[in-house]
């Protein structure tokens, strides 16, 4: 393989069409990679570059290896898998939120200042697809909540008594509203991040550096 | 007592190595041994345990380390690397000793929670006692040939300064704080939060300009040029002449073309204090070789020498090597009596012969057939 050759991993789902139009604009033309949502490897003609669709969660593992030199994904994922590999840019697309939320009609009793008081939750349980990002949001605190990992579908989790409360990320508040949760606390916003692999990112520094340069420029 | 399944498993990340994997691992370690000797370094080896007080002294660090307890209750894990090991050993048995020291080893060393690479074999040096640029470039050129002698194609070195950041962040005073998360974030390497810590910190902007560029400063010699400006803050100068020194060394040496310079190479939280270098292979997405200069670890054993090394890591170069060949036995010994059979066999291996002996009586067209599949070259029938 030639030591220019790049290989990209894009998140199949919601970010892949923002992900393919950013790097249209960046000069890798691949906004044919929409119209056929079975293929899941493709190579831009002309340029020695060659695209992979994986799940989001599975992107950190395709660049952590090296089977992938960069990859997009969001930082959620990012902190949920705790790989080794580089982060070089916010591509400020795909924002999201984690949150902490009850059911409406179980909500903790507020504390002067406005918040909730999170104590009453100690011994409870969180329902959650991100036990690490639950985890380590209620230990910093000094908190003891059980994460439950699910695969999905969280928000029925209280309504089942499964869990008191889930840990799950939100990006308009609609899910939430539907299911009568309400937010009880913020953890962390997440943009989608331009990740390299720690080696790739070395030794084919030009051409990455090159496209982490366009990248910035355009999401600024 | 008949094994569960269990009993036919292995733990997690622990592989058997098969006689031509096992072969292969074998030559690339004497092939890296010899260079070693030549280059006049003392193979010596540490034992497998150690106290945790000896590899990690920080209760509250997260680690990678297999732990067991001793009898007396004290903690004990399986050593993940050499070169700490050695330092003990160096500050305690080797006390007092004429340096420099050059010492190299191979051996496995073992790492808890590394799915790929829980047990992996390493080889690698340990110059003691020199804290000058020359055994650095001596370190550096050695690794460069044994890459060489292992024939391993296309591997480059990138050669950076790790006491860049920390003499900055002592110059510029820079609060434990800032300076704990710019150490996460650079152990991390993650450049959106070092960006953001740095630009939104009171640091000179001058300082924030260099924090920023490092990543970026990457090349041959020329790279060193752009560094000029600072040459006011003394880590940036010292770090700076430092390289060009070695580099210039390098030449000498002939290797220079393996390697380039890149200040993007970022550890956190490490012993190193100097130049640290990497060794990569292209498809290969960790460093097959990582080094560099950490003048402070035998402090912390008591003894105060400079000390600089690397270490190889052979499990993934061995997994690069698609053709395997293993050493197959010259002749196949069989025949009707076995007291004449094991006379021959003697005779032969006597003469130098690599010999595998029929354990049982085996017909003429059977003995050919073992030998084939077995690659064995030859077949001798003894007659009673």
């Amino acid at each position: 393989m030639s030591s220019k050759f790049l290989t990209i991993a894009l998140p199949k789902g919601k970010l892949l069409i923002d992900s393919a139009k950013l790097l249209t604009e960046a000069g890798l033309d691949c906004m044919f990679i929409l119209e056929d949502s079975r293929k899941l490897t493709f190579d831009i003609p002309g340029k020695e570059v060659k695209l992979i669709i994986c799940r989001p969660t599975d992107i950190p593992t395709y660049v952590e290896y090296g089977a992938a030199d960069i990859g997009f994904v969001g930082k959620d994922t990012l902190i949920e898998q705790n790989q080794d590999v580089a982060e070089l840019v916010d591509l400020k697309f795909g924002y999201c939120r984690f949150v902490v939320a009850m059911p409406e009609d179980s909500q903790p009793p507020k504390l002067a200042n406005g918040a909730y008081d999170l104590s009453v939750l100690n011994h409870k349980r969180a329902a959650t697809k991100f036990p690490r990002v639950a985890q380590l949001f209620f230990s910093e605190r000094g908190m003891q909540v059980t994460p439950i990992k699910l695969h999905g579908n969280i928000e029925i989790a209280p309504q089942v008594g499964l869990a008191e409360m889930i840990v799950d990320i939100v990006s308009t508040g609609k899910t939430l509203k539907q299911n009568k949760l309400v937010e009880i606390a913020p953890i962390l916003e997440a943009t989608t991040r331009m990740i390299a692999n720690r080696v790739s990112y070395r030794i084919k520094y030009e051409d990455i550096q090159g496209l982490a340069e366009k990248l910035r420029v355009l999401v600024k | 007592m008949e094994r569960s399944s269990m009993g036919l498993k292995l733990p997690e990340g622990m592989k058997d190595l098969m006689p031509t994997e096992l072969a292969l691992l074998e030559e690339l370690e004497g092939k890296a041994l010899k260079t070693c000797h030549n280059w006049s370094f003392q193979r010596v080896t540490t034992p497998g345990l150690e106290y945790r007080a000896c590899v990690e002294p920080d209760a509250n660090k997260d680690d990678y380390l297999y732990k067991f307890f001793d009898k007396n209750g004290h903690i004990i894990v399986l050593r993940p690397e050499f070169t700490t090991p050695i330092a003990r050993m160096v500050a305690t048995r080797l006390k007092g000793n004429q340096l420099p020291l050059r010492l190299c080893y191979s051996g496995d060393v073992y790492r808890n929670g590394s799915t790929r690479f829980s047990e992996f074999r390493q080889v690698g040096v340990e110059s003691v006692g020199s804290g000058s640029d020359l055994a650095d470039a001596e370190v550096i050129s050695l690794s460069v040939e044994i890459m060489k002698a292992l024939e391993v194609r296309n591997f480059q070195i990138s050669l950076g300064h790790n006491g860049i950041f920390s003499g900055l962040a002592d110059e510029m005073n820079i609060d434990i704080k800032l300076r704990k998360e710019l150490e996460e974030g650079i152990a991390r390497k993650d450049m959106v939060k070092l960006e953001g810590l740095i630009s939104q910190s009171d640091l000179p902007e001058a300082a924030k300009e260099f924090l920023l560029s490092m990543p970026h400063l990457t090349g041959k010699e020329e790279v060193l040029d752009k560094l000029q400006n600072w040459n006011h803050i003394h880590a940036i100068r010292r770090a700076v002449e430092s390289l060009r020194t070695i580099y210039q060394f390098l030449k000498d040496y002939g290797v220079h073309d393996y390697v380039s310079l890149d200040l993007g190479i970022l550890r956190g939280f490490s012993y190193y204090t100097g130049v640290i270098f990497e060794g990569y292979l292209p498809g290969v997405g960790i460093p097959v070789v990582e080094g560099g200069r950490y003048d402070k670890l035998y402090e912390d054993f008591g003894q105060n020498s400079p000390a600089t090394g690397f270490a190889i890591n052979l499990s993934i170069l061995l997994e690069q090597f698609s053709e395997f060949e293993v050493d197959n036995p010259e002749v196949l010994v069989y025949g009707q009596s076995p007291g004449t059979v094991v006379k021959r066999c003697r005779e032969l291996r006597k003469s130098g012969k690599k010999v595998e002996m029929a354990l049982g009586f085996l017909t003429d067209s059977d003995a050919k057939k073992i030998a084939s599949s077995r690659g064995i070259a030859m077949v001798e029938k003894v007659e009673v």
